[in-house]
């Protein structure tokens, strides 16, 4: 999952994609979860490290998010890869 | 360490300064509780979903009426509409405050009649009399307001059959300047088709014109639309006086008062532009008082008001089964109580709030109820903060119409709560079962 060339993320929680001209407001974990993305990590090195800093159980984070990342996509944020390929 | 309060993630997009319809956000309201009963507990004790009633809201909003209309008014009389709610247990608080009963089918009469009401305190309105039910209601001396010729000829030939009188009203069908003119039921004014058929109740030895009924819609927004109701109502009166020297001695207003809740479609809720009860009993009142008809005879005023005395006192109380995204990144949250229960939510955009405190963030969301069914939406969109699965949510305004229009549809209809004035719980219909069908049906093939 990548995010696309074209965002903008400020530390106050603007994201701005210079392609659509779309802005948006993430809230302040969003915003965190954007940085771990942006550094290319996978959802298992992100979870260790939020379990250990959250007051928030495995399966409820596993779930928010996916969500979550299906909100990227959806707004572009991150590229779509081809969604017939499976992993 | 302790660790950090955890926030669901979220990123909305911020669409150009188009405001809230209703101005800037505010503070998610919560509802943790009714008449100090935690929803938890309730859920808990009686199942998810559960209807809960409270009586106290249910006397306080009946005394709320009846002030409005007592102090402007020498002779009201209200009389509860049973198609609104006939739980024997909220029918029972009606008539324990003074109510008579207001039906509409036999049904409804029998029920009437196995609450205690007296037979000649039971008003049978609507187009379905069948000669049995006439007669049941003849008998029992009830007010029988006459829908259409063909059920008063009907009604002459069971008099003479039984050889009885009957007290009669005709329900009348009038221009209150409102839309749409409710003209299926009743004698038209406008035509001069009520007037004829008050001349052929005069006729009839066996009838006794004693009333003068209609009912011009329901949610009518606008109490001006009363006050030429009552007085085209008070005209007949007059007219009836003055041909046959006959003093009628009811007029009835009908239901049709709005409830709090707020229409599909409406731009400001309806808490905030119903007419209260005090609008609607000046302009009753003072349409009668300032007509023709001389003070000594001022007919009683009848009440049918339905769901403004009942809709605040009824919750249902359901739980969140899932959240969701759909395709176009929409927000949606399954629930675990659909349009099978709640009626009224193809009228209104029912109120729904968490039980307990929830997250600050809120996003427009889509409720569905659990049916596997297309058209089970309880709101299409509705800005609601996140919650979890498992977590309790309030409907609120669900006291009229839901509990009799309800469907047996792919599951149970759940446990119909009381919570009495003291605070005490009862359940008052109890949550289906398979047991409850199999008592319906038989299976030739088995
Ligand atoms: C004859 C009659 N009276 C009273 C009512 C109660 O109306 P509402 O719930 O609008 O007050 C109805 C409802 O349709 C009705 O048909």
């Amino acid at each position: 999952m990548k995010i696309t060339e074209e965002i903008k993320i400020s530390d106050n929680g603007f994201v701005f994609n210079s392609k659509t001209g779309d802005s948006f407001n993430v809230n302040p974990f969003g915003l965190e979860l954007l940085k771990y993305i942006a550094e290319d990590k996978d959802f298992d090195s992100i979870k260790d490290e939020i379990l250990g800093k959250y007051d928030v159980d495995s399966l409820t984070l596993e779930k928010d998010f996916y969500e979550f990342c299906a909100l990227l996509k959806h707004h572009q944020i991150v590229a779509q890869g081809d969604p017939m390929e499976f992993k | 360490m302790s660790k950090l309060a955890y926030e669901k993630p979220v990123i909305s997009k911020i669409t150009a300064g188009v405001p809230n319809k209703f101005g800037l956000p505010v503070k998610q309201k919560i509802i943790s509780e009714i008449d100090g009963i935690p929803v938890s507990e309730l859920i808990k004790d009686y199942g998810s979903p559960v209807f809960v009633i409270s009586e106290k809201t249910v006397r306080g909003t009946f005394a709320e009426a009846r002030q409005a209309f007592e102090t402007r008014y020498p002779k009201v009389q209200f009389a509860w509409s049973y198609k609104t709610n006939y739980l024997d247990a909220v029918c029972s608080i009606f008539h324990s405050e003074g109510s008579w009963a207001e039906v509409v089918s036999g049904f409804e009469f029998e029920k009437a009649l196995l609450l205690g009401v007296n037979g000649s305190n039971i008003i049978f309105n609507g187009p379905e009399k069948s000669e049995e039910d006439l007669t049941l209601a003849i008998n029992h001396d009830a007010c029988i307001h006459i829908d259409h010729f063909d059920e008063l000829y009907l009604l002459i030939e069971t008099t003479r059959k039984l050889d009885k009188k009957a007290r009669v009203a005709i329900r009348v069908n009038l221009d209150a300047g409102i839309y749409p003119i409710w003209d299926r039921f009743g004698f038209n004014y406008e035509n001069g088709e009520a007037w004829n058929a008050i001349n052929r109740i005069m006729l009839a030895e066996n009838l006794d014109l004693i009333g003068l009924h209609t009912h011009i819609g329901t949610y009518i927004m606008a109490s001006s639309a009363y006050a030429v109701a009552a007085t085209k109502l008070s005209n007949l009166f007059m007219a009836t006086y003055r041909k046959f020297d006959h003093w009628i001695k009811y007029i009835d207003l009908g239901g049709g008062f709005a409830s709090k809740n707020t229409l599909k479609g409406a731009y400001m809720p309806g808490a905030e532009t119903c007419p209260s009860f005090d609008e609607y009993a000046e302009a009753i009142s003072n349409a009668i008082i300032s007509s023709e008809i001389p003070h000594e005879n001022l007919p009683v005023l009848f009440l049918e008001t339905g769901r403004a005395l009942i809709d605040d006192a009824g919750y249902l109380l359901t739980t969140v089964l899932a959240n969701k995204r759909s395709n176009s990144g929409r927000r949606t949250m399954v629930i675990d109580a659909g349009v099978n229960l709640l009626f009224t939510s193809f009228w209104y955009n029912l109120g729904i709030y968490p039980a307990k405190e929830a997250s600050d963030y809120s996003e427009e969301t889509t409720i569905y109820g659990p049916l596997c069914m297309n058209i089970d939406v309880i709101r299409e969109a509705i800005n609601f903060p996140h919650v979890q699965t498992g977590d309790r949510l309030v409907i609120e305004r669900v006291g009229a119409y839901n509990m009799t229009q309800w469907m047996q549809f792919i599951t149970y209809r759940p446990n119909v709560v009381l919570i009495d004035s003291e605070g005490k719980t009862h359940v008052i219909r109890k949550k289906e079962d398979i047991e409850t069908f199999k008592s319906f049906e038989s299976n030739p093939k088995k």
